[in-house]
């Protein structure tokens, strides 16, 4: 391949030339550089264009899809293009990433490397989710952004633990490596990364598409909270060598997932998947059964796979079943005890934090200082994972009084102990009691205690 | 509260975590597959000078280059074995990439090639070199020399031949100069794709560097679609990584357009 010099410039389509200013990283189809273009800088993605198929083909999918444009904002899409080498080179200029986000294989690796430039010498720098929070934020930001983009009609056809950075502080995410995404059905040549192919493309009787993208997302799902490969149990491990063959099989032929509850023969084996033997205990049994049928039934039904928008309900849920206790333990409610009046004990102080029910909601919400309520979970109709609606407070004037404060753009209407619903507008909060009933309006409403909600007016319109 | 105190407590609080860890984020790195590049390396006298000066600079470059190809998926080990008139492993076992230090070769002494095949198929063993209780990767052979074996290389290919990883791995050659010989090379490697020539100083740092990060990128990065218009069987597949590097490699020496008519040892 024709590797750039630092220095060099590199002529741009619609004019204009980008200077290199230094290399970044390589991946299997090129080399990715740091460039100067109309004093910003810019990540230039070069490639190596021995390892596409078809260049011609492979250039002008990524002009459609510079002139479509991102499907949101969390994809890193490629901006302009270079003109073409006389030998053929050619690549695109994207944003670089931000410094705030790390890279998904940092993540399941627990680390960076921190590389002394002098000696060229290794150090490790820990990398963590900062808070459980943060972590299934990113789960839900990355569905979605597959949401969005099968939305447009196009696949991503190479998901692997390569494509996202992530800031692991607020689960905010970038999905880079945008050059495969193709209209559905299409495909310039990639197969994808082993351990992420869907099985049907492993066995070589289908082609990249949105379909495969969704056993994919679900391996990457599995990753990022398991933190082991779904595929890889006893079964595996006892062939020692990964060979093409063996690759073949447990990847796409005999494919097994480790806790298949009618196939135990790929169990995970302590000592190796030991992350994947912990985690498996802590979630909660909705999260389990979804990633047994996205490794069961979707191995060999593509059409059975979980859409992004059920993922995406059930890790709102997960989100919202989070539980910080006042002795500091953060976990899943599922990992408290729930007593008869839907509070949750902790089981390592004892103490009980309350929750919340939602008339459309299936599930109870926990109330901990700091937790959320999503427009999602107060907005009859609404998918808004990211708008906060409400959060539980402390009284500013009255310490050790909790409340709710009201952060939608809406009125509420909260009732009170004197039996009477009082409107709680936006930035207003009200305490909570044993009684209490919110009525978000639109015929939603949350509750402590369902036998309230008898009582309670049927529409915002009803004497307060 | 003093020191002691305070370290048994934590102490015991490492222990209780330990005991009762239900803790959502408190992960440790995903289990890797482990790979293992063996380095072959001729050290007889024949490659003093600029080829030795050229081949210790290139593979201290080469190990900070090599270090993030296995990415999240794969342990990277290195093994380098030299030989000359003693076969020697620069260390007694593979060295995980991070933390591996080049240590500078002389050369000097004949070519005891069929010696280093002989050690090479006790070590790619399970009570061996290739111990790792995780499941792992054929390992990758580099083999590179500028001359013919002094010893009787063909028993010790045999040998080789009857190891199981040896059949699996993605063997490559590098022949520096014009004495070293191709087709014994090929009886290396299985094929004449995974076997180049270096003629020139630049040219042999440029392959050692393209092989290596091919070669070890094979398995564990995003790869093209294979051309097939039915189910894939165990006979397609059979050999595809070492064939598909054969490819590449020779994908890459008729891009690079090397020069063949200047020999290594000439036009200094």
């Amino acid at each position: 391949m024709v590797e750039l010099q630092i220095g060099q410039y590199i002529d741009m389509e619609y004019g204009g030339a980008a200077r290199v200013v230094q290399e970044l990283g390589s991946g299997g189809q090129g080399i990715v550089y740091l460039v100067e273009f109309n004093d910003m800088q810019y990540a230039l993605k070069w490639y190596d264009i021995d390892k596409i198929k078809n260049p011609a083909a492979f250039r002008k999918n990524i002009e459609t899809n510079i002139n479509d444009g991102p499907p949101s904002k969390q994809f890193l899409w490629p901006k302009y293009l270079t003109k073409p080498l006389s030998t053929g080179g050619f690549g695109y200029l994207m944003d670089v990433r931000p410094k705030n986000f790390d890279s998904f294989v940092d993540i399941l690796n627990t680390y960076k490397l921190d590389i002394d430039p002098l000696t060229g010498r290794a150090a490790k720098v820990p990398v963590q989710f900062k808070n459980l929070r943060a972590m299934v934020t990113a789960v839900i930001n990355i569905v979605n952004a597959f949401r969005q983009l099968h939305r447009a009609g196009k696949s991503y056809q190479d998901l692997n633990d390569g494509g996202f950075f992530i800031d692991t502080a607020t689960g905010e995410i970038l999905v880079c490596d945008c050059d495969n995404i193709a209209p559905d059905f299409a495909n310039f040549g990639i197969g994808g990364k082993p351990g992420y192919m869907a099985p049907e493309v492993v066995r070589g009787i289908e082609k990249p598409n949105v379909q495969t993208d969704k056993y994919s997302l679900a391996v990457v799902l599995f990753k990022l909270l398991f933190r082991g490969d779904p595929m890889e149990g006893d079964k595996v491990v006892k062939d020692i060598c990964l060979t093409e063959s063996a690759e073949l099989r447990h990847y796409g032929k005999e494919a097994v997932f480790v806790y298949d509850p009618n196939d135990d023969s790929n169990r995970p084996v302590r000592g190796i998947h030991d992350n994947v033997i912990k985690f498996w205990k802590i979630y909660p049994e909705y999260i389990r059964q979804a990633f047994i049928h996205s490794f069961t039934t979707g191995i060999a039904e593509p059409n059975k796979r979980i859409i992004e928008n059920e993922w995406q309900k059930l890790f709102v849920r997960l989100r919202s079943e989070i539980i910080t206790c006042k002795c500091g333990r953060t976990n899943f409610s599922v990992q408290f005890t729930e007593n008869a009046d839907h509070t949750f004990r902790c089981p390592k102080c004892g103490s009980d934090t309350p929750s919340m029910g939602f008339t459309n909601l299936d599930y109870r919400v926990p109330l901990y200082f700091g937790c959320r309520f999503y427009a999602c979970q107060t907005e009859r109709g609404s998918d808004d994972f990211t708008a906060v609606t409400g959060e539980l407070v402390e009284n500013k004037l009255k310490a050790g009084m909790i409340g709710i404060k009201n952060l939608s753009q809406k009125t509420w209407r909260a009732k009170m102990p004197d039996g009477k619903f009082y409107p709680v507008g936006p930035g207003k909060g009200f305490p909570i009691w044993g009684g209490i009933v919110i009525d978000f309006g639109d015929d939603a409403k949350a509750y402590l205690n369902e036998a309230n909600l008898a009582d309670a007016p049927t529409s915002p319109n009803d004497p307060t | 509260m003093s020191e002691a105190m305070e370290n048994a407590m934590a102490n015991n609080d490492m222990l209780l975590d330990e005991l009762d860890d239900d803790d959502p984020l408190n992960a440790t790195g995903v289990s890797r597959k482990s790979l293992v590049i063996f380095f072959l390396i001729d050290t007889s006298g024949s490659m003093k000078g600029t080829k030795m000066g050229e081949l210790n600079t290139v593979m201290e470059e080469l190990i900070p280059e090599i270090r993030r190809v296995g990415e999240a998926d794969t342990d990277v080990k290195v093994a380098v074995l030299t030989f000359s008139s003693r076969v020697m492993w620069m260390y007694s076992e593979p060295i995980a990439i991070e933390d591996f230090e080049w240590t500078r070769l002389r050369a000097d002494g004949v070519t005891s090639m069929g010696a280093a095949f002989k050690e090479l198929s006790i070590r790619m063993s399970r009570n061996s070199f290739l111990n790792s209780p995780t499941l792992s990767f054929a390992p990758v052979i580099f083999l590179m020399t500028d001359g013919y074996p002094s010893d009787d290389y063909k028993a010790g290919l045999e040998a080789l031949q009857k190891n199981t990883w040896y059949k699996y791995g993605l063997k490559t050659a590098l022949g520096i100069g014009k004495e070293a010989n191709d087709d014994m090379l090929a009886e290396f490697t299985g094929s004449r794709d995974t076997v180049v020539h270096a003629y020139s100083g630049g040219q042999l740092a440029h392959l050692i560097k393209i092989i290596a990060v091919t070669s070890s990128q094979i398995g564990s990065k995003s790869m093209t679609l294979a051309d097939s218009d039915h189910e894939l069987g165990m006979e397609d597949v059979y050999e595809a990584k070492q064939k598909m590097l054969g490819q590449q490699i020779q994908e890459i020496v008729k891009s690079e357009g090397f020069d063949n008519t200047i020999p290594f040892d000439t036009g200094w």
